[in-house]
């Protein structure tokens, strides 16, 4: 394996706009290296859907473009592609709000995962049945129809069918988003397992900063369209500005991130900003 | 009893002249379902795939290849609109959806009768409109061989529809995209290609219906507002289920039958075009969301 292709993923200093005039992400540069998990973190609103939107091509749907800077997949320019090409080539997003196809039963959502991919019917029975050794809970449920299955469920569900389409990479969008705690760290083992078992690289938008952090490698903090800080996840775990803005361990009330280190770069100029 | 067989009767013919309903609807509730919009061209593509039918018979090609030159043809048509209008207007509202579809309408009957001429052809599929001996000796049943074959013929159609849409990976690809296009997407399911066999199997759809229609009452201009007895049938059985389409068809011309055979003589007869409405919207005082009509699954 060369150098270059020791990161899957390579953002390089990118800028989006909705509509042509909305910008929503400005400057957005960031590394998912091959076999790991990288958090994508930030607020509502700092720009982590577009971020991932950007690198899936499901940004056309909504009227948003790339206007500066650069997407490399796998050593592949991310340019002119659709979602389905990004799938073809391994490049799977998991889309916030779990979005399952309601009326569908739960199996047909995971098997309709492997849409892109020409298999005979028993070679589907067989991931299937692999897809259920990680997601045993569905096994249960494989016959109810998704709409009327638990927010976790349905969260498998949007997972386990993304897994079908066999991903180089995931992009996951908030799987944590309204889910109890208990269940939060049910889907992050079953995402760290694919990771380890599976070998898929994960970048992960989150706003649970601490779960996320828990569960990635390393990460990286966004606000309005700007990386923040990124670090090993580690490293941000201990960070006494991300424990006090992010992780609710701070004795004043949530600031913002730009204000701090604005504040402390007039005392500190060697801080590493994004 | 000979009062009761003759209401058999009644209703057999309403319930076989319902199939074609049926067909109609079924080609509506496709497209809706997978664009969520009211595509107003259907009238027109019933029209458009019939007249095109009878211009391959009568440029000599044999029945068969005249019908599947036809759904080529009819297939051609569905990729123009899916990549000339769908496409161009995929992130646009659902109004504008509709409006282009009324546009299309157009588009379509005014090629047709360019390329075809305006007068009015005969169809003849060699079924004629008389009743069938046998079904009269044994069961004393006046029962049209032509309706039977149509309800036949259209009832085949809707099963195989069905089965496709249950059983096959493009039927799966297509519930997909009707429930949500983004997910599907997301998952490499190609919209564009969906679209596509959506539209096709509309056309086809179109073609058969036109095809009974036409060889009854002639291939006329006139069916395109003989498709738009769909929209009753659409209110009762709801605008996104199959089965809705279905059971709609058979209660719209049962219903109408009756009604005009029994009720129609104190209006002065004839109010089979107009019975229809009525009874639909009845129906939309009773249950809005039609009779299939899916309640919206909330995500959790
Ligand atoms: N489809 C869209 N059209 C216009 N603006 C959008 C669209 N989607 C998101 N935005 C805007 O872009 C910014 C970033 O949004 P988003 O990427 O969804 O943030 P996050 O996922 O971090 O909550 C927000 O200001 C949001 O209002
Ligand atoms: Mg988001």
């Amino acid at each position: 394996m060369t150098a270059e292709t020791d990161n899957i993923l390579e953002i390089d200093a990118i800028e989006v706009i909705y509509d042509s005039v909305i910008a929503a992400v400005h400057d957005v540069s960031l590394t998912v290296p091959r076999g790991k998990i990288v958090a994508l973190l930030g607020g509502n609103g700092a720009g982590k859907s577009t971020t991932l939107k950007a690198v899936s091509t499901m940004l056309a749907a909504e009227r948003g473009m790339v206007t500066k800077g650069t997407i490399t997949y796998d050593g592949t320019p991310v340019k002119t592609q659709n979602p389905a090409e990004m799938v073809g080539l391994g490049m799977v997003q998991v889309l916030e709000g779990r979005r399952c196809f309601g009326h569908l039963t739960v199996e047909e959502n995971i098997i309709a995962g492997a849409y892109s991919r020409r298999l005979s019917k028993q070679e589907i029975r067989a991931e299937l049945e692999k897809i259920y050794g990680y997601f045993n809970r569905l096994k249960d449920r494989r016959r109810s129809q998704a709409g009327f299955t638990s927010g976790g469920e349905q969260q498998m569900v949007a997972v386990a069918r993304a897994m079908m389409a066999k991903p180089k990479m995931l992009l996951l969008d908030e799987p944590s988003m309204g889910l109890a705690p208990q269940l939060v760290a049910e889907i992050f083992n079953i995402v760290n397992e694919l990771n380890q078992k599976e070998g898929v690289s994960i970048l992960l938008a989150e706003q649970n900063t601490n779960v996320a952090l828990r569960n990635a490698d390393y990460g990286y903090i966004i606000e309005t369209g700007h990386v923040m800080l990124h670090g090993t996840a580690k490293s941000l775990l201990n960070d006494e500005k991300v424990k006090d803005l992010y992780l609710g361990i701070s004795k004043e009330g949530r600031k913002n991130f730009r204000d701090v280190l604005r504040k402390e770069s007039a005392l500190r100029p060697d801080l590493h900003q994004g | 009893m000979i009062e009761f067989l003759f209401f058999i009767e009644v209703v057999v013919a309403g319930l076989l002249a319902g199939t074609m309903y049926s067909l109609v609807a079924l080609g509506f509730v496709l497209i809706y379902k997978a664009s969520s919009t009211f595509n107003f061209a259907q009238g027109a593509m019933v029209f458009f795939a019939v007249l095109a039918f009878v211009g391959f018979m009568e440029l000599g090609l044999p029945f068969v290849v005249s019908f599947f030159v036809t759904i080529l043809l009819m297939g051609l048509v569905g990729f123009c609109t899916e990549r000339l209008v769908l496409k161009p207007l995929m992130n646009q509202s659902e109004d504008t959806l509709l409006m282009a579809t009324i546009g299309l309408g157009f588009v379509l009957e005014g090629l047709a009768q360019a390329a075809w001429g305006v007068e009015v052809r005969r169809l003849d599929l060699g079924i004629g409109d008389f009743p069938i001996p046998w079904i009269m000796d044994s069961a004393g049943l006046f029962i049209s061989a032509l309706d039977l074959t149509a309800g036949l013929v259209s009832a085949i159609l809707i099963i195989v529809l069905a089965l496709i849409f249950k059983y096959t990976k493009m039927g799966l690809g297509l519930r997909a995209v009707a429930d949500d296009p983004g997910a599907a997407s997301s998952i490499g399911i190609p919209l564009g290609n969906i679209m596509l066999l959506v539209w096709t199997a509309a056309g086809i759809v179109a073609l058969v219906a036109g095809m009974m229609w036409g060889a009854r009452a002639g291939v006329q201009f006139a069916l395109v507002d003989l498709a738009l007895k769909a929209l009753p049938v659409l209110i009762i059985g709801g605008f996104s289920s199959i089965p809705g389409a279905i059971v709609g068809g058979l209660i719209i011309g049962a219903s109408e039958k009756v009604l005009e055979v029994y009720v129609g003589p104190y209006f002065g007869g004839a109010i089979e075009g107009w019975a229809p409405y009525v009874l639909a919207i009845f129906f939309l005082l009773w249950r809005p969301e039609g009779l299939y009509g899916e309640k919206i699954i909330r995500r959790v």
